[in-house]
């Protein structure tokens, strides 16, 4: 703590209790006190603390925004937490070749509000864009409603610089659109703080789209809603995103944001397809009149830019609004082939009622990227948090054995490296390990995260067994 | 196992792909590993003791037209997946040259893209789950058959270009499409570069989305541009109408393309002689990079995805010429913060003309990934980018 003052002045390290309970948080359910915190304002602060870090085998536990959904900016091994809160810089925005250069504090939102004139954005977009960061974009590999047809962040991202764990600054990358040798930018992009320290960040921007059509659906069930989400994309159309919302989730949303969702569906599908104006009508229309075909009870197309705003407000304020029908949730992040959306949602169901929990959907549903939110009450004990993880893990196994994925885009982190056993065989784990080695020899970078360990994932790992 | 002679072997699993890379890594045996024998121009591989032929790892292990992926074996040729594909109406969004004979994991392994790629991403945008023999005998998944995933490091990335220098690509998942219903394409001449590439840059970025927007110019004194879109017929109108008010804005004149780029694509095919050096320039720079490769002693034709900023210069002509040529492309790439490599040479060109990627950052990791990944450092000797 004093080495870390004497080594970059006190204004940029917290060590006092009250400050470092602050850092305990991100956005999931997990816990843990930094030893100290550092707030660095160059790189050449990142690679000076790292070097000091790597020195005295300290952990490093880079942090954005603190909203990540599965404990990656914990410092479950304790260690020093890196706020990129002060390097929040849009270094600049290269409009005549489709690049920004930022710092990894900046709000992903802020990106795309200063692209904006040059008729341009940043195509990830995490409902959490308004406060989340760029920098924990990367780490993350985070997505958003409008991935389906444009992408994640590892497809928006040309260039990093990076800090290594001994503090040595490398560049991988840059404005063009590949580089020679190994793809290390993409290798790094969702490594979860694991691999180093994001200092700055290269993106692509890409032209707004010239117009948009958004459509909202209601369904007497989920099954229904499904349906309609397969034959869309049967029908060879890929919105610009597919999102689903159940009764539960609706309830909520329209308490808190009054988007003007029907309460009585079952289901609800929020589709928007964009692009030239020049056929988009036609694009609506089929879409109409296949969710028509399967049975959809209502249809309303967003006729004002406002509308659709409130629409999508209602989307995006989903999570938060969950705090109408209960005191804490679990969220969970699996994925699976798209075609699997009713069966795996029947599991999600039936997880929440052997549990006693009550579970509420909204989701990604063109990409299979569901998000169960599992309700319960920390005040009736610790035991209910166990109660959701386990509903969670049923959850996740059903994903996985659908041919799916633990997570879409909120990381595997603390919360699941005990699950990765579940996905990946011993051997494709020791793959990715090398690469850890390769970047993290010393193992300083956020330790406990992505890899299963072998103190924390011993019990599951007995359970698996029996 | 087939017995191809003494130093080649085809596989027909992926374990056994798996064991002989182990068995050559425990003899020291260098190792070369071929697709479809269409890229065996590119670095600077020489002689091997083996050669891995991936003929036997064919076919197609899953296609659910629903959920828009496809599964195949790493030594499936790319011809036969959209065949397949194009029975369910699908395609798989790639146009990278050679695409006859080309196999899924060399396009992969050499990150081998088209004029599309602005439009529907690239290899490593496409490419979501793939199955890697490793040199320690052992077959590594990574990644999976969801479009979206976030589990685990995405090895993905790590493979494509890695020209086999990791391991052996032998399952791979990609993203796949409906084939659009309309197509349709613009050809144009101009007299200077920079209208040529003023033209592609505002097509390129235009709301109606082409799918290809490509700029040539040869040794005729024109440069040429051709833009193509698909889709919904409304809107492949409407972006041939965007395209031809570009081009007119800046005195280009317009005619209907025809199969044009299908010819541009093949540059590497053709380039038998003299050097093709290949290069990736951030995309407002490809102007001034293709003015000088034009004033090049011996330039003979450029060929540049315009939307994307990767343009091929081929240089013809005596020995010193080409090599200066090719030496001056490279730093000229640099220059403007891109970076490239001599993609191919003549033969005889091969120990004058190293394939000599400019310098690349990273190339300490580069190096301790290689090293993590193949110890003995059998697999593709002379490719590795570090």
């Amino acid at each position: 703590m004093r080495g870390l003052v004497d080594l970059l002045g006190p204004s940029k390290v917290l060590g006092a209790r009250a400050d470092l309970v602050v850092y305990e948080y991100d956005g999931a359910v997990d816990t843990a006190t930094p030893d100290a915190v550092v707030l660095p304002e160059s790189t050449a602060d990142v690679s000076a603390l790292a070097r000091f870090c790597h020195e005295h085998a300290v952990p490093i536990v880079p942090r954005g925004a603190g909203t990540g959904l599965s404990g990656g900016a914990i410092p479950v091994e304790g260690g020093v937490v890196v706020s990129f809160a002060r390097m929040a810089r849009i270094v600049e925005i290269d409009a005549a070749n489709l690049r920004a250069i930022v710092q990894p504090g900046v709000i992903n939102l802020h990106l795309s509000t200063a692209a904006a004139p040059y008729g341009l954005h940043f195509v990830p977009d995490p409902s959490s864009q308004k406060a989340c960061t760029l920098g924990g974009n990367v780490a993350e590999n985070s997505g958003g409603p409008h991935t389906l047809a444009y992408g994640v962040t590892t497809n928006h991202v040309t260039g990093l610089e990076i800090v290594l764990s001994d503090g040595e600054v490398v560049r991988l990358g840059g404005k063009a659109i590949e580089h020679e040798g190994y793809d290390l930018v993409g290798t790094f992009v969702g490594s979860e703080g694991t691999l180093g320290l994001v200092t700055e960040i290269t993106v692509r921007l890409v032209p707004l789209p010239e117009d948009k059509r958004t459509l909202m659906a209601a369904f007497e069930t989920m099954d229904a809603a499904s349906e309609t989400v397969s034959a869309i994309i049967a029908a060879g159309i890929v919105p610009g995103a597919i999102e689903m919302m159940d009764q539960l989730a609706t309830e909520a949303v329209e308490a808190a944001v009054h988007a003007g969702y029907p309460l009585d569906a079952g289901a609800i599908l929020l589709v928007e397809v964009d692009g030239p104006r020049d056929g988009l009508d036609d694009i609506r229309q089929r879409i109409e009149t296949i969710c028509r075909e399967n049975g959809a009870r209502s249809i309303r197309i967003a006729a004002t830019a406002l509308e659709r705003e409130r629409l999508w407000a209602g989307r995006k304020g989903a999570f938060a609004a969950m705090g109408r029908l209960s005191p804490d949730y679990y969220v969970q992040d699996g994925v699976i082939p798209r075609t699997r959306l009713p069966e795996i949602l029947r599991v999600v169901k039936g997880a929440g009622e052997r549990h006693h929990l009550r579970v509420a959907n909204v989701f990604h549903a063109g990409d299979g990227n569901l998000h169960p939110l599992i309700l319960f009450d920390l005040r009736d004990g610790p035991e209910e948090l166990e109660r959701a993880k386990a509903a969670g893990l049923e959850i996740l196994t059903a994903c996985v054995e659908a041919g799916g994925s633990l997570t879409g885009e909120h990381g595997i982190g603390m919360e699941k490296n005990c699950y990765m056993p579940l996905q990946f065989a011993a051997q494709d784990l020791a793959a990715m390990r090398r690469v850890k080695e390769a970047f993290d020899p010393a193992g300083l970078m956020n330790p406990g995260k992505v890899f299963p360990t072998p103190s924390r994932c011993r019990e599951f790992v007995l359970a698996a067994a029996r | 196992m087939t017995a191809i002679g003494i130093r080649a072997a085809a596989p027909t699993d992926a374990a056994e792909c798996a064991r002989m890379l182990a068995e050559a890594s425990r003899d020291r045996r260098t190792v070369r590993v071929v697709g479809g024998m269409t890229k065996s121009y590119i670095g600077d591989v020489g002689d091997t003791d083996t050669e891995v032929r991936t003929s036997g790892l064919a076919g197609i292990v899953d296609h659910v037209p629903a959920d828009l992926t496809v599964t195949v074996v790493g030594g499936t040729r790319m011809a036969d997946l959209a065949d397949a594909l194009a029975r369910a109406g699908q395609f798989l969004p790639l146009d990278p040259p050679h695409a006859d004979h080309a196999t899924i994991g060399g396009i992969i392994a050499a990150n081998s893209n088209g004029f599309w790629r602005a439009r529907y991403g690239g290899v490593r945008d496409l490419l979501i789950g793939t199955r890697i023999a490793l040199p320690d005998g052992t077959v590594a998944r990574s990644g999976g058959r969801v479009v979206k995933n976030v589990a685990g490091y995405d090895l993905n990335k790590l493979i494509t270009g890695s020209f086999g220098t990791l391991g052996v690509i032998v399952e791979a998942t990609l993203k796949v499409l409906p084939v659009p219903t309309a197509r349709d394409g613009v050809v144009a001449t101009f007299a200077r570069g920079p209208d040529a590439f003023a033209a592609a840059s505002a097509i390129a970025r235009a709301a109606s989305r082409p799918e290809a927007v490509a700029v040539e110019r040869t040794a005729r004194d024109d440069w040429r541009l051709i833009a193509t879109a698909r889709g919904a017929a409304a809107a492949v109108a409407r972006a041939t109408a965007d395209a031809r008010r570009e081009i007119k804005a800046r005195g280009g004149s317009a005619a209907i393309a025809a199969d044009e780029l299908d010819e541009l694509r093949e540059l590497p095919a053709r380039a038998t002689d003299g050097a093709l050096v290949r290069v990736a320039v951030p995309i407002a720079a490809q102007s001034a990079f293709a003015d000088t490769a034009a004033r090049l002693e011996g330039f003979a034709t450029l060929v540049a995805d315009a939307a994307s900023g990767v343009v091929r210069v081929h240089v013809r002509g005596d020995d010193d010429a080409v090599t200066r040529g090719a030496e001056a492309l490279l730093l000229a790439a640099r220059m403007v913060g891109g970076g490239g490599r001599v993609e191919r040479r003549a033969e005889h060109l091969r120990a004058r003309l190293p394939a000599s990627p400019t310098r690349t950052n990273g190339g300490l990791l580069m190096r301790r990934i290689k090293d993590a990944f193949d110890p003995a450092g059998i697999l593709e000797p002379g490719r590795s980018p570090a």
